[in-house]
């Protein structure tokens, strides 16, 4: 039997219970939980990667998890209190530093094997995030990844918030995803208030969106090879990611694009928009020429960092790390994109080699794409009012699919739950270092570029 | 590699085009000045996120790219805080990274000094109502200067590096 994808499993209180809600690919599912005695069964037994959904159940709401083979905090690290911030009876406006509770890391125990801990703060210019490495020699033979060191608490710091008040907020979780957060918020937005989503408004939004996609592949296409010791790659990509960024504030008045995502199309020259455009796949046609023709890096990136299709499909993994695999996940797959020249891209192998060449097709697809999304004007009407309900949205954003939910209460939010593609990816981050030495491992990250921030929110 | 020399012939410094250039011309010779009198030619900074949004570090990566290039300045940044002049700290401070800066700073040799990054640290932005955040005040460490802005540009960095040169004085 075809196992579901699941993408996300997130709990909701009500004045007489909770709620777990649990979204897969094809269905809904809810189960209601009794407030005086909260006890969910788990899921992982089946769906690897419901282990962090749970744990941060546990740890946000205080639901206890039952017949789950992993009970330890997740966001909750060691000297953070016990409490149980998205109750709607906590109400704190700070807390205080419990005592030191130590962590007990999942570890590989045997004659020789040791550890080596990495992180929270990298050596690099990078987000804060744990590594456990369990060791053979140089082997690796198990990874822990332990995350939520910037856990900032922006579930419940939306929570009674306007939803048009909240886009500064949700636009600042991800930088890195900035427009493709916005943008799920914009389509809730939209139906909540009942206004049709106009085409020629998405137009200039899935332009902005390729643009940002366009900023991170350039980043992390210099970035990959500069981890195998090629630097002469990192000094040409960030040229170019640089060009771009500016030109993205060009266009939309930010280099990251905070709060470029509105009810008009701004103004930009179109004529600039192609030129550009084409100077930069004429360049990027150049870096890859070049990069294909350097045996020693490849002779890193192939074979590196393996997640076959079998894996990639039991943990449901999304965006580039499932595409590279081979898996056709993409929220991108339907008639409006189609309809501009989207066209699905993948690789088989799934080695860093993989989301490398998968990264520079997408390049090249979202540059055509753009030159189909220029020259739209529209202008929609500021909405007032709010249907009160619970709305979804996926947007695929530059790391994988972005799926975000949002109940409104007296036109005001009730429950603010967003899923990164990170949160998945994490997960499955450590099934591709089976063959693999701990020298690996940056160059493996790297190729996955996953986000720490919209992980941990 | 043969046809990487060739363009690299072929395009000349890519510095050179930038229209903002000769400002930042102006910058960098100043800081150039400023680091060799104070720190001997070499100022090292740690860069430390304590809960950013990852937008400050892209601007960070940024300053490495050929148009800024900080290190022909004698800007690095290092792997560890031990070999670190300054602490560039980016970041709300989290309950969860809190004692991680503290660490840190402890570890830095002295004379070290923080500056801080982006409207995080300062909280002056959305998530100040918080309640997961601690802020860089409540740290209680020596912050010598502030550079603003959601996130700052890498021209605004590199400014605002100059004025806590300035600043040592």
């Amino acid at each position: 039997m075809k196992q579901q994808r699941l993408i996300a499993r997130f709990a909701i209180e009500n004045s007489d219970n909770f709620e777990v809600i649990t979204i897969f690919d094809d269905e809904i599912k809810t189960v209601e939980i009794d407030k005086k005695n909260p006890i969910l069964e788990s899921i992982s037994s089946k769906y690897t990667t419901a282990t962090w959904f749970e744990r941060k159940i546990h740890d946000d709401f205080g639901i206890n998890i039952i017949n789950s083979y992993d009970n330890r905090p997740l966001v909750h690290h060691e000297r953070f209190p016990k409490i149980f911030p998205l109750r709607k009876d906590f109400k704190e406006k700070k807390i205080e530093f419990s005592q030191y509770t130590p962590y007990k890391y999942e570890t590989v125990k045997g004659d020789g094997v040791f550890e080596v801990a990495v992180g929270p703060i990298h050596a690099g210019i990078i987000e804060p995030g744990h590594f456990q490495f369990s060791q053979e020699g140089e082997r690796m033979l198990h990874l822990e990844v332990r995350h939520f060191y910037t856990y900032r608490g922006i579930e419940k710091t939306l929570e009674g918030q306007k939803l048009l008040d909240s886009q500064m907020t949700i636009e600042r979780i991800s930088g890195n995803e900035s427009i493709a957060y916005q943008l799920a918020l914009f389509d809730i937005i939209m139906q909540a208030s009942g206004i049709k989503y106009d085409d020629e408004l998405k137009k200039y939004h899935c332009l902005l969106l390729e643009i940002e996609r366009i900023i991170h592949h350039l980043t992390d296409i210099g970035f990959i090879p500069n981890d195998a010791g090629f630097g002469a790659a990192l000094s040409f990509a960030s040229q170019l990611s640089e060009d771009t960024r500016i030109f993205l504030k060009e266009i939309c008045g930010h280099r990251f694009g905070f709060g470029s995502i509105g009810f008009e199309v701004k103004e930009y020259d179109e004529k600039k928009v192609i030129d550009f455009l084409n100077t930069l796949e004429e360049k990027v046609k150049w870096f890859e020429d070049w990069i294909t023709d350097i045996p020693s890096l490849w002779a890193r990136f192939d074979t590196t960092g393996t997640l076959n299709k079998q894996k990639a499909r039991k943990y449901g993994v999304v965006g580039v790390v499932a595409r590279a695999s081979g898996k056709q996940v993409d929220r991108r797959d339907n008639d409006f994109y189609k309809k501009h020249g989207f066209v699905l891209q993948n690789e088989k192998v799934g080695d860093v080699g993989s989301r490398f060449k998968l990264r520079i097709k997408e390049i090249y697809n979202s540059i055509a794409m753009i030159r189909n999304f220029t020259g739209s004007t529209c202008r929609v009407q500021k909405p007032k009012d709010f249907q009160d309900g619970e709305y979804m949205s996926f947007v695929e954003s530059s790391i994988g699919e972005l799926f975000m939910f949002i109940k409104i209460k007296d036109g005001l939010i009730e429950r603010f739950y967003v899923r990164d593609p990170s949160f998945i990816n994490w997960q499955a981050l450590y099934l591709m270092m089976e063959k693999d030495i701990i020298a690996d491992f940056p160059l493996i990250n790297k190729s996955c570029d996953l986000s720490y921030a919209g992980n941990d929110l | 590699m043969i046809k990487f020399w060739k363009k690299r012939v072929e395009n000349s410094i890519a510095t050179r085009y930038l229209e903002f250039d000769k400002d930042l011309e102006e910058i960098k010779k100043e800081l150039k000045t400023k680091i060799n009198k104070k720190f001997a030619g070499s100022l090292a900074i740690r860069m430390v996120s304590s809960g950013s949004c990852n937008a400050c570090e892209a601007e960070c990566n940024a300053l490495s790219n050929p148009y800024y290039d900080l290190e022909r300045l004698g800007i690095h940044f290092v792997a560890s805080p031990r070999h670190a002049d300054v602490m560039l700290l980016s970041g709300v401070v989290s309950v969860n990274m809190y004692h991680h800066v503290q660490d840190v700073y402890a570890q830095m040799p002295q004379p070290a000094y923080i500056v801080t990054l982006g409207d995080c640290p300062m909280l002056a932005n959305v998530f100040k109502k918080s309640f997961a955040i601690k802020g860089a005040k409540s740290l209680e460490l020596p912050i010598t200067y502030q550079i603003h802005g959601c996130p700052p540009e890498p021209k605004e960095i590199i400014s605002g590096l100059l004025e806590f040169l300035k600043i040592l004085d």
